[in-house]
């Protein structure tokens, strides 16, 4: 079996606004293995996204720890939290993805430029990565010359072409038709088998749950559910 | 670092309309700062030409505190080596001696003291524009010693035109003696300075040498440059090396020291109307740059999200104000080049406004200068980077999931 690419441990976040405190999470504990393939899933307000905004050290936890790779980012700041990002973890969201200003090609080079990799090497790895989500010939083309699911697919490429130790994504398919956010999750999951890569995807959709190998459920901002699918 | 510049250039291209703006209100600041300035040093230079060419001369030399008491006997000390010296100076296109003493004149309508110069009418041609300035009768003829030149006020006080006689009172030098001459009126003069108008009349020097007993001596002699800031100057050795033997040479800033004192305000004014032109350029900056920020909320949450530092989120801010006032500069300086172009043909019209005791009698031209066109858009850039600063901080300071959830 594989390590434990991320722990979350006894995890909780309060919100406070204007006096008011949400719970968001209360005492949430979860570990992600290497290579696994899992959704997210809940009522909305169940805090999906909070939660992996904690994953991903976008946010912090108000009590608890998240280990990625072994080292706590629940403590890590500026500069050293960004790199540590840009070098481990992978992002897609739910929709305006892309810088507009960039091309396919560039928006998906932006973190292989910050990390300083040369330029052969970038061009292999685009090369190579626009193959596998199907959108070559389209590296010139600026992101709103792309449809909703194109754009997705663009996402995905920037965030594997780095190799990240694990992939978060928060309602992927939530601004695509049934059938593209279908095909857009295949991909996923093929991307998942070919080379091994963890995705961690939050979703409403059953039809995209069933697509997981593993299914955490949240309510109330706790774990209601995990199991392991198929 | 390339990237990032990329990625703020693209930006400040991406809302075309909203950059030309900021733009053209940045440009015309800068252009107006320019135009300003020129003007002011249009106006000064004018001014001081008025004052110096009038009558006044560039420079003076004279007896040390002959300027104090206007005492007959303080004459130039070896006057004849001075001349012979100045003669020789290459910073000089020309110098005249004067005698200076008060003088009673009287007509049948009344009295008039006048500060008498005593002149040679050929040098001071080309000194002063006693000549030019004459409106009525004629200026003084060299051999021509029985005629006195008088201004428009004194005219007036005395009720005299030309060809009348006046009577010319003064005291002798050595014995204090009172001597007194019958002159007919050869000309009246009109320079648009009041004190010169009304107080000041010539007649040759021989004549004012006879009436005063001063033999060969002079009290003042009057030099010009041929570059008008060379007798502005202070620095300039010339000063020293006749400021000698008991003699003094002063420049118009010492002669006028009024009109030196209206230079410094004018400084002033200038510092504080950029200082404002600066603040205009801060705000357009700052706005600017928020509103392009507040639009792109989401944009830079994902920046951060996918690994951007901090720092490199400033980075890009200050590229955006960088290439945002690069533009507004190249635009106001070509639009404050035109400006000063026009200007400089057709002139600006503030003939007859007094300033200073002087008054403006030319139409005022905008001068170029190269501080403006290298020192003031060097300001502006300064200034829109430090304006840059409060948004770069803003932007280095968001954190990726309030970003992204504020724009949603
Ligand atoms: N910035 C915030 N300030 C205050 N409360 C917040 C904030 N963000 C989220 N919440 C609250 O925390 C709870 C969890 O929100 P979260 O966004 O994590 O839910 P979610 O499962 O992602 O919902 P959805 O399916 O609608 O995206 C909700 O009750 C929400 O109102
Ligand atoms: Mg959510």
């Amino acid at each position: 079996m594989h390590e434990d690419v991320l722990k979350v441990q006894d995890v909780s976040r309060i919100y406070s606004t204007d006096g008011l405190k949400v719970n968001a999470l209360r005492s949430v504990s979860l570990s992600i293995k290497g290579s696994e393939f899992t959704a997210i899933a809940g009522p909305s307000g169940s805090g999906k996204t909070t939660l992996l905004n904690i994953m991903s050290g976008l946010d912090t936890p108000t009590s608890g720890s998240v280990m990625l790779g072994g080292k706590p980012i629940n403590t890590m700041k500026g500069s050293e939290l960004s790199d540590f990002r840009r070098d481990h973890i992978g992002f897609i969201f739910q929709s305006y993805n892309l810088i507009p200003v960039l091309s396919v090609k560039e928006n998906i080079e932006y973190i292989m430029l910050l990390q300083g990799i040369g330029e052969g090497e970038r061009r292999t790895r685009v090369a190579s990565i626009l193959k596998q989500v199907g959108i070559e010939g389209m590296e010139d083309r600026l992101p709103r010359q792309l449809s909703g699911g194109q754009q997705q697919r663009v996402a995905v490429a920037r965030a594997m072409v780095s190799n990240p130790d694990i992939i978060l994504a928060d309602e992927p398919t939530a601004n695509l038709d049934s059938a593209t956010g279908a095909s857009l999750l295949d991909m996923m999951r093929e991307l998942n088998e070919a080379r091994g890569m963890t995705f961690v995807f939050s979703t409403h959709d059953t039809m995209i749950m069933d697509r997981a190998r593993r299914l955490v459920i949240l309510k109330d901002g706790k774990v209601a559910k995990d199991e392991v699918r198929k | 670092m390339k990237l990032l510049m990329k990625l703020a250039w693209r930006n400040v291209l991406r809302n075309k309309r909203r950059t030309v703006l900021s733009g053209i209100a940045v440009g015309i600041t800068l252009a107006s700062l320019i135009f300003i300035d020129g003007i002011y040093i249009g106006m000064f230079d004018s001014m001081i030409r008025t004052a110096t060419d009038s009558f006044l001369g560039q420079g003076q030399i004279h007896a040390a505190g002959f300027r104090d008491t206007f005492d007959v006997e303080k004459v130039i000390n070896n006057s004849r080596d001075v001349m012979k010296s100045l003669g020789s100076e290459d910073l000089l296109t020309g110098f005249s001696e004067r005698t200076v003493s008060t003088a009673m004149l009287s007509s049948a309508a009344g009295v008039n003291s006048v500060l008498l110069y005593g002149i040679d009418p050929e040098k001071e041609r080309g000194m002063s524009m006693v000549d030019e300035a004459i409106r009525e009768g004629e200026y003084l003829a060299p051999e021509d010693l029985g005629r006195i030149v008088i201004g428009s006020k004194a005219a007036e006080t005395l009720e005299v035109e030309t060809g009348d006689r006046l009577v010319i009172t003064m005291a002798q030098a050595g014995t204090g003696e009172l001597s007194q001459d019958m002159l007919r009126v050869a000309g009246i003069f009109h320079m648009g300075i009041r004190e010169i108008d009304g107080g000041i009349a010539f007649v040759n020097i021989e004549k004012s040498r006879e009436l005063l007993a001063l033999g060969q001596e002079a009290h003042e002699i009057a030099v010009k440059f041929k570059n008008i800031n060379d007798a502005g100057n202070r620095l300039l050795p010339i000063w020293k090396k006749y400021s000698q033997a008991g003699n003094e040479a002063l420049g118009w800033r010492d002669l006028i020291p009024q009109l030196d004192g209206v230079m410094e305000m004018a400084d002033l004014s200038t510092i504080i109307t950029s200082s404002m032109v600066f603040c205009i350029v801060a705000v357009i900056i700052i706005h600017t740059l928020f509103m392009s920020l507040y639009e792109r909320m989401f944009e830079f949450g994902v920046l951060r999200a996918i690994g951007t530092r901090p720092v490199s989120m400033s980075l890009i801010i200050f590229f955006e104000a960088a290439s945002l006032s690069f533009f507004s500069i190249l635009f106001g300086l070509g639009l404050g080049y035109i400006v000063m172009q026009i200007f400089s043909v057709y002139g600006i019209n503030y003939t007859g406004i007094e300033f200073a005791g002087v008054t403006i009698t030319e139409l005022i031209y905008p001068v170029m200068t190269i501080r403006q066109f290298t020192f003031f858009p060097a300001l502006v850039f300064v200034f829109s980077l430090v304006a840059a600063v409060y948004p770069a901080v803003f932007a280095a300071r968001l954190t990726p999931a309030k970003a992204m959830q504020r724009s949603m």
